[in-house]
Parts: C-alpha cells; sequence; structure tokens
C-alpha cells in the first residue's frame, strides 16, 4: 500500500494508464529568418488559444464557471504584452519561438513560485502549464489523449495539469494518482468537483506502476493499492458501493429544512474557527454557526486584538452567513495556551484554574474590548454571545451587566447595534449541569460543550492513557447531564444547542432528539450526515429507545443497545 | 498626468480575474497606465506584471494615467475598483 494525500474523496478501482512526461528538449538556435519564426510562433499561440477557448466552454458546461476561468486565464496569460510581447521582441533579437517562450515563461514562473501567497504560487503552475502547452505545439509533440481513455482507468502522472484535467470524462476515469499537489491544487479541485476519487503526493508512483496494472484509490483515507490481493479487493468494492450508495442518499438533503420523521423542523448548524469557514458552513448548507471559536484572534497574532481587528472579524463571519444565526464564543483559553502578550501563570491544574469566563471576568478591561467587538458586529446579522466555563449564576450575570453597559455607551455614540442580542451559556461542566435549572432563568440559550462536559463530570483527563476509557458522552453520567440540560432549558422556553462532537454522532443523535435538543452544531462535512439520520427518527422511536437506554446503568449496555437500533 | 488613491477591498485582492479584468480595461487606452504599489510601478495593461505587485485585501494602492484619454482612464478604473473589481 503506498500513502498519499487524500484530495478528493470516494473509492475508485479500475486499470492504469500512465501519463507520462514527454521529451521536450530542442536547441535553442538562433533564427535568420525572424519573419518566418515569428508565424510560426503565432500559430502555435493562435492554436492554444482556440483549444483553451474550447476546453474552457467544455469545462463551463460539464463541471462549473469557477473551474473555466482556471483555462480562460491560461489564454489571458499568454496573450499578455509582458508574455507574448516579451517573447516576440526575444525573437526579434533572432532567438528561436522555444528559446524564447521558455525564457520568459521560466521568469514568470521564478517571480510567482517564489511569492509569500498560496494563490500567487498557484499561478506558477498555471505558467508551466501554458509553457508546456504551446512547446508541444512547437515541436509538434502528441499528448496522450485524456479524453480517449476507455472506462475504468486510473491516471496515474507526476502532476495533472488544469488543461490535462479539463479533458478527463468522468464516467470513463475511475481515479487519479498523481507525485505531487496538495488538496487545494487546481487538480484537487477539479477532481472534487467531477466526483473522482483522488490520491496526491505519492512519492515516486509514476515509476512503480505499469500501464494495466490494477489499481485501488482510496480518496477518503489517501491509499493506493497497486495489484491488489483478491480479498482486499472485494473489500473495497463494496466499500465504493457503500460510498457512492451514501452520497447519493444525501444529495437528497442539499438545501432541505432540517425535519425528523415526524416533519419537525430541527437545525443543523456548524462549527468553526476562522472567518473564512463561515464560507464553508455556507457552502456545506449549515443553518447557522452554532460555534465560532473566537481564540484564531488572539493565538494567531503578537499583540492583544484591537476591537477594530475583532470587530472586521465578527462581521465578517455575519456578513458571509447572510443573517443566520452566529454563536460566537467569548476568550476560552488559560494556562495551558502559551500567547507570549498575555500573561498566563504556569498553573498546577489549568484546566481547573484561571481560564476561560474567569480570567476575562477578572480582566474586565480586556473583556470589554472583545464584547464591544461583537455587539457592533450584530448590526451586521444575527450574532449571539457565548460564554465559555460557566459554573456559577454571577458570572452570567457579570457578562450580561457588560454587555448592558457597552449597549448604553453604543446608543450615545450613535453606533447601530442589534438591541436583542443574546448572551447564553456554555453548558460544559459539571456545576452547568447540577445548576442548569437556575442558569436558564438568567441565560437567554445553552450550548452543550459535550467534549469538556465529558471531562469534568467523568474527572478524566482524555490524553491520559490509563483512564481514557472512561473518558465517552455515552457514559450514563455524562447522559444524564445532557438530559438535565436539556430539560431545564424546555422548562425555561430558552433554546438550547449542542456543539460538541456528539452532536452529529450517529447513535447519540436519537437521544438528543428523545430530550428535546433544538440546534445540532457540528463540522461542516457533517451537516447533510447529520440532517440524514435526523430524518430517520420520529420522536415516539426516539423516545423508546432513550427510555431504555437511560435505564442502563453501564456504558456497554448503552452502546449495545444503540448500535442495535442505529439507522445508517 | 492624472491619479487616484485606492485601497482595494475585495477579498482576494489583484488576483487573476481582477487582474485580467483590470488589464483589458487599461490596454483600450492610448495613455500610459501605471498602477503604483509599495514604491514600485506596475504596468496597468499587462495581467502578468499586475498579479507580480501582491496586491491584497487592504493593500493601498495608486493608479497613474497619462496620455491623451488619461481621464477617461482614470474613471473607468476608479469606477472598476469600487465597485469590488468585479469578485
Amino acid at each position: 500500500m503506498y500513502k498519499g494525500i487524500a484530495a478528493s474523496r470516494g473509492i475508485g478501482i479500475g486499470s492504469i494508464c500512465r501519463i507520462i512526461e514527454q521529451d521536450l528538449s530542442f536547441e535553442a538556435k538562433m533564427v535568420s529568418d525572424v519573419a518566418a519564426e515569428k508565424a510560426r510562433f503565432q500559430k502555435a499561440i493562435d492554436d492554444f488559444v482556440e483549444e483553451t477557448y474550447a476546453m474552457a466552454e467544455d469545462v463551463k458546461k460539464n463541471i462549473g464557471e469557477k473551474e473555466s476561468e482556471i483555462l480562460l486565464g491560461h489564454a489571458v496569460m499568454i496573450s499578455d504584452p509582458s508574455m507574448s510581447g516579451e517573447m516576440f521582441s526575444m525573437i526579434d533579437a533572432g532567438q528561436c519561438a522555444e528559446a524564447a517562450l521558455t525564457g520568459v515563461c521560466d521568469m514568470f514562473y521564478g517571480i510567482f513560485s517564489t511569492m509569500d501567497d498560496e494563490m500567487m504560487k498557484q499561478r506558477a503552475s498555471d505558467i508551466a502549464d501554458v509553457k508546456v502547452s504551446i512547446l508541444k505545439k512547437l515541436l509538434d509533440v502528441k499528448d496522450i489523449e485524456i479524453s480517449k481513455v476507455p472506462k475504468g482507468t486510473v491516471l496515474v502522472c507526476k502532476d495533472l495539469t488544469p488543461s490535462m484535467t479539463s479533458q478527463i470524462v468522468k464516467e470513463n476515469v475511475a481515479g487519479i494518482i498523481t507525485e505531487v499537489g496538495g488538496p487545494t491544487s487546481h487538480s484537487a479541485i477539479l477532481a472534487r468537483a467531477l466526483e473522482i476519487p483522488a490520491v496526491l503526493s505519492v512519492p515516486g508512483i509514476v515509476d512503480l506502476v505499469e500501464d494495466k496494472d490494477a489499481a485501488i484509490v482510496d480518496g477518503t483515507a489517501g491509499d493506493v493499492f497497486i495489484n491488489p490481493e483478491g480479498d482486499v479487493l472485494a473489500k473495497y468494492v463494496d466499500k465504493r458501493e457503500e460510498f457512492i450508495k451514501k452520497r447519493e442518499e444525501l444529495k437528497k438533503f442539499i438545501g432541505k429544512d432540517t425535519l425528523t420523521a415526524d416533519g419537525d423542523k430541527l437545525e443543523i448548524f456548524c462549527n468553526i474557527g476562522t472567518p473564512k469557514d463561515a464560507k464553508k458552513a455556507m457552502e456545506c448548507d449549515g443553518e447557522g454557526v452554532g460555534l465560532f471559536r473566537s481564540e484564531f484572534l488572539f493565538m494567531d497574532n503578537t499583540h492583544l486584538p484591537t476591537e477594530e481587528e475583532q470587530f472586521e472579524a465578527y462581521k465578517e463571519a455575519l456578513e458571509t452567513m447572510q443573517g443566520k444565526t452566529v454563536i460566537i464564543r467569548t476568550l476560552d483559553i488559560g494556562g495551558d495556551k502559551d500567547i507570549p502578550y498575555m500573561d498566563f501563570e504556569k498553573e498546577e491544574n489549568p484546566f481547573l484554574g484561571f481560564r476561560a469566563v474567569r480570567y476575562c471576568l477578572a480582566n474586565p478591561d480586556m473583556y470589554k474590548v472583545q464584547l464591544r467587538a461583537i455587539t457592533r458586529a450584530s448590526a451586521f446579522g444575527k450574532a449571539k454571545i457565548m460564554v465559555p466555563l460557566v459554573t456559577t449564576v454571577d458570572e452570567v450575570r457579570a457578562v450580561k451587566k457588560l454587555v448592558a453597559e457597552i449597549k448604553d455607551d453604543l446608543r450615545k455614540e450613535g453606533i447601530p447595534f442589534d438591541e436583542g442580542i443574546e448572551v447564553g451559556c456554555m453548558t460544559e461542566t459539571a456545576a452547568s449541569a447540577a445548576i442548569a435549572d437556575l442558569l436558564a432563568k438568567e441565560a437567554d440559550f445553552f450550548s452543550i460543550g459535550t467534549n469538556d462536559l465529558t471531562g469534568y463530570t467523568m474527572a478524566v483527563d482524555r490524553g491520559n492513557a490509563k483512564v481514557a476509557y472512561l473518558y465517552s458522552a455515552f457514559q450514563p453520567a455524562v447522559l444524564r447531564s445532557i438530559r438535565q440540560i436539556i430539560a431545564a432549558a424546555k422548562e425555561a422556553g430558552i433554546p438550547v444547542g449542542m456543539c460538541g462532537e456528539a452532536a452529529a454522532d450517529p447513535l447519540m443523535i436519537p437521544l438528543l432528539m428523545s430530550f428535546g435538543l433544538d440546534e445540532y452544531s457540528v463540522n461542516p462535512v457533517l451537516v447533510l450526515t447529520a440532517r440524514s439520520i435526523i430524518s430517520k427518527w420520529s420522536k415516539a422511536e426516539a423516545d423508546a429507545l432513550a427510555e431504555k437506554v437511560m435505564a442502563m446503568d453501564n456504558i456497554e449496555d448503552v452502546l449495545a443497545a444503540l448500535k442495535a437500533a442505529a439507522k445508517e | 498626468m492624472v491619479s487616484k488613491e485606492f485601497t482595494i477591498n475585495n477579498e482576494l485582492g489583484m488576483h487573476m480575474r481582477p487582474a485580467s479584468l483590470l488589464s483589458q480595461m487599461a490596454a483600450k487606452y492610448q495613455s500610459n497606465i501605471i498602477v503604483k504599489h509599495n514604491g514600485k510601478d506596475f504596468n496597468a495593461k499587462s495581467v502578468m506584471l499586475l498579479m507580480t505587485a501582491l496586491i491584497k485585501c487592504g493593500s493601498q494602492i495608486e493608479v497613474v494615467c497619462d496620455g491623451p484619454d488619461e481621464e477617461a482612464a482614470l474613471a473607468e478604473i476608479t469606477a472598476f475598483i469600487d465597485s469590488g473589481m468585479g469578485d
């Protein structure tokens, strides 16, 4: 088995066709008939541009407009005065067309490939692609016609260029393996758009295989098998069927409401870490953001982020979400994080120490900067403030008091904000579960953080291998805490969500539905999976299962019962 | 000669698409059109040179037009940048 980068999900099984790099060497000679050389070069460019436009048109029809723009960019690049214009000047000076093309392209390749900007670095591979395509025309080298490979082909090549990718016939190419390229390269983007499994950056793979070798491409795990044994093949044939079935099934849920089998409406939100992730949440069909971690502003920084820096980040996320809810968790760090400009003291027991809301309330000047930035950003969408690590009602009251002061200031300054901005409580400690009924009278909403709730309830450090077996949200103690928090919220009439990993767990979802959870906040890629699972359960079925499970006194029985009832 | 300063506001800055639109726009004019960024001059009629300028969201640039149709050129480029450069 070979390992590479998982670039496009799915399982591909087929027969290998290698795309070998062709010999494009030439002799750089001086030319005497400059006019003829320029005409030869012009024809090569014209043919290239014409083919590129035709390919872009195909891609636009079969894949999408965005993807076709990559190719159109190639035509624009070569037509540029500093590209072809410069090349013609070199031919005027007596260089041959091949040398002129290579000279100018290599210079720009050098500039772009060393730029400190990911997007611009990608332009270097575009330039290399343009160079090779036109060089082939000048040298009259014919490509393997990728558009003509038979059904069930696994393409193996050093690098998949956009012009190669655009010739791919989706029905015929079962998988793609390359020696270079990352998950954000054009090839990866196109492979995903075409839904062809792809594993990139497998070292030396072109020389390790022969044409017609059998290959398995696991684009989900990043694994490649060449000439696999029968049992491996059988396993992956099953895996492929399962993957395709699931993908087709999930597609039905795109753009749909999240409904239970009874037709009751619930919500699937997303957990995000930066404003850019909000775009992903939208693309994955999230109905809001249930947890926007604000730590990135503090950790990827050299100074305390200013109000303006924070405001811009929150505003960006809110605008991206187009009026959908964005729950912003205020700073959640302490002595376990080393942030040079913040003077956290090293503590014996940082997880039980001076952190999160405790640190923030002790440093109100710093905390008010963040609360003010969020409140100002609330003018641009539906923002909510979430307070982490709450253990007393007074903590919620204190935060609400700060927010009220900030609102007064903003009113006086005439700065717009959402008067109704809610302040909620991240229920993630044993204390918050125990006093959930009291907290629910003060907080505008609850969000259950199952990761910490499990740790604090079970008194377990998940990183300690000797006790990690106790760390599970399916422990009866944790399930009871979750049930109690949700019940308290329902009793008080406030909304309750969950933003831990458990919210997307197919075994946990029916229990949460029975307890009455409203909002499930998950990793963006799991939105459709969670929506699909919810659609399969009715309240009565979920209640029956929950009643049985909540009477069990050990995790083994709980898991066995949930697995037996699971609906995949 | 006329000139104007801008702050680039679109998220991805002067990437392929805006650079290509801007260069095509600039090429229609007889005037010399220069984009100044970080103390360097870039020919606005060249998409390649515009991209090498590494103009990002938040970058300050100055556009200088010099020639018979300088006013019209600057007006069209101003409208283009103010509208978010087609993004």
